[in-house]
């Protein structure tokens, strides 16, 4: 369980993080959603006590990170600063790890067998491509088998088999009763992975809720084009439902594709175009904020 | 314990740096011993002098364990591998601790192997063994030996401190082989200096100093050092 309460981290005069309040539950995969420089990264360093707080706690398994007695065998992370010695094998810097965490030898294959980089593992770290590296950490995460498992953008530099591949894992360590937090700042791929997302937005809580319901938020717009667009303007309107004309027979429309489509049908209106607008994440946030993204 | 063995580890799997590193200072050694062998013009006999004198050229080993010191910690940051080194050890004290010791441990075996290399080009250049005092020999090789170990913690209290790799080291050559001997001919009391200390320690005393003088003078600096380095990791966040 990780629980952050209150945290303000400032940078000078930036504030990265700003009051912010949230919990993780475990037995669910979480993400950890917002804009670049929305202080994802900040927020998970603070809570793995390698950057110092302001202000306020951040608290993983109960404690403050730097008072677990086995933290690698507790908690597992990759940051999103992908760090390296380039002139040391995938073996190699996995047995670093595990000596310091106090994990045997045998254990290191292990995780190289799960994150299918055996194959690799003698290889220097200078000659792995992005998703291999990230594996690599990946691997490093698991090494203690932990109970919490912290991953800051995981899927940069992952090709689609990888995804799906850490999609399945992350199920999987969820469902056996693992907390996961994941950031990303692409929807789309946090939809995919997590059970529920809590949304920052410079530095601020934004939102937490369920992805299905997150999803259901974002998808309320849809393009549409119709040869008889003047008429169809005119019914969404008088329905107050937001709509702006965007070429000679284009809409963009504020409501889904569904309720458009059955508004047409019932002023009898032709179209050639019915498209669901998957909304982008800014604009999934001011649906979830009313608009108002600074509370 | 086991971060001492993951330091020892993490030099152990950079073969590259550190057998360069070992290998640049055996040719030193071997290029300032063979010179000056070279260089005399008589048959050389062997006698304590000649031995001691080129024993003098093993103490360069000091300056590469202060390197591989300021290393150990600074290619940490510069690699951005501290991230992970503090997420299995958030006790950041421990961590300074144990490359303390790894440095230590590798600045020994750099002086040992230096004085090896030494040992073994005098008994291949002079035949005559009579002159040789064993137990002064042994007494200098314990000298270099604990100067190396010394040394490298020096060099992780200095890493610690400036984080910079090409900031340490510039600092580390700029004191010891531009102010500091500047500072020597200028000033009075400058035998407390800390190359002044440890060349008392490895050349068994001076005027002011004993060598166990030097040892302990050199000591407080790296302890110092090493203290000082350890409350600045403490405070630094790693972004
Ligand atoms: N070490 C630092 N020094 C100064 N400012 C920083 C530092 N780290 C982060 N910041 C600032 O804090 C804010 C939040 O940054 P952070 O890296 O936490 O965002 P993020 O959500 O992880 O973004 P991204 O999606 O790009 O990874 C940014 O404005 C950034 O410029
Ligand atoms: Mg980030």
């Amino acid at each position: 369980m990780i629980e952050v309460h209150a945290l303000t981290k400032r940078y000078g005069r930036t504030v990265a993080v700003d009051d912010l309040s949230f919990r993780v539950e475990p037995a669910r995969v979480t993400g950890f959603l917002g804009p670049n420089g929305a202080g994802k990264t900040t927020t998970l360093r603070t809570l793995l006590g390698l950057v110092r707080p302001t202000s306020g706690t951040a608290t993983v398994l109960g404690m403050p990170y730097r008072e677990l007695d086995e933290p690698t065998r507790r908690v597992g992370a990759v940051l999103e600063a992908t760090s390296y010695h380039p002139g040391r094998s995938g073996r190699n810097h996995l047995r670093v790890a595990a000596a310091a965490g106090g994990l045997t030898r045998s254990r290191v294959d292990e995780v190289l067998e799960l994150v299918q980089l055996s194959a690799d593992a003698h290889r220097r770290l200078r000659g792995y491509s992005l998703g291999m590296r990230q594996r690599l950490h990946l691997a490093t995460a698991l090494l203690g088998d932990p109970e919490v498992l912290v991953l800051d953008e995981p899927a940069n530099g992952l090709d689609p088999a990888g995804m799906r591949w850490l999609r399945d894992l992350l199920r999987r360590l969820a469902d056996g009763g693992r907390t996961v937090l994941v950031s990303s700042h692409v929807l789309a791929e946090v939809e995919q992975i997590a059970d529920e997302v809590v949304i920052i937005h410079r530095g601020r809580f934004v939102a937490q809720s369920s992805t299905a319901e997150l999803a259901a938020r974002a998808t309320a717009a849809t393009r549409v084009r119709s040869p008889q667009a003047a008429r169809l303007q005119e019914a969404l309107a008088g329905q107050q439902i937001g709509v702006r004309g965007t070429g000679d027979d284009a809409l963009a429309v504020d409501a889904a594709p569904e309720r458009v489509g059955e508004l047409a049908a019932a002023h009898g209106v032709v179209l050639h175009e019915l498209v669901a607008e998957r909304a982008t994440l800014e604009e999934a946030f001011l649906e979830l904020t009313g608009g108002e993204t600074t509370r | 314990m086991r971060l001492l063995i993951a330091e020892l580890l993490k030099l152990w799997t950079t073969p590259r740096t550190t057998l360069g590193l070992l290998l640049g200072m055996l040719a030193v050694v071997a290029l300032g011993t063979v010179g000056m062998l070279a260089a005399a013009t008589d048959e050389v006999r062997m006698s304590q002098t000649i031995l001691d004198d080129l024993l003098s050229f093993a103490a360069v080993s000091a300056t590469f364990a202060l390197i591989v010191g300021v290393l150990v910690v600074t290619w940490e940051w510069r690699h951005g591998t501290m991230t992970e080194t503090f997420l299995a050890a958030p006790r950041r004290e421990r961590v300074v601790g144990a490359k303390a010791l790894a440095a230590a441990a590798a600045g020994a075996v750099l002086a040992a192997a230096a004085v090896a290399l030494t040992l073994a080009v005098a008994y291949v250049w002079i035949s005559d063994e009579a002159a040789v005092d064993f137990g002064a020999v042994w007494a200098t090789v314990g000298r270099l030996v604990l100067a190396g170990a010394i040394w490298g913690v020096l060099g992780v209290g200095i890493g610690a401190l400036v984080r910079s790799q090409v900031a340490a080291i510039v600092l580390v050559f700029v004191w010891f082989f531009v102010l500091e001997p500047l500072l020597r001919v200028l000033i009075e009391g400058s035998d407390y200096l800390p190359g002044a200390a440890l060349q008392a320690l490895t050349e068994g005393g001076d005027d002011v100093l004993s060598s166990a003088g030097g040892a302990l003078v050199a000591t407080v600096y790296a302890i110092a050092a090493a203290l000082l380095g350890t409350l600045a990791t403490l405070q630094r966040d790693v972004a």
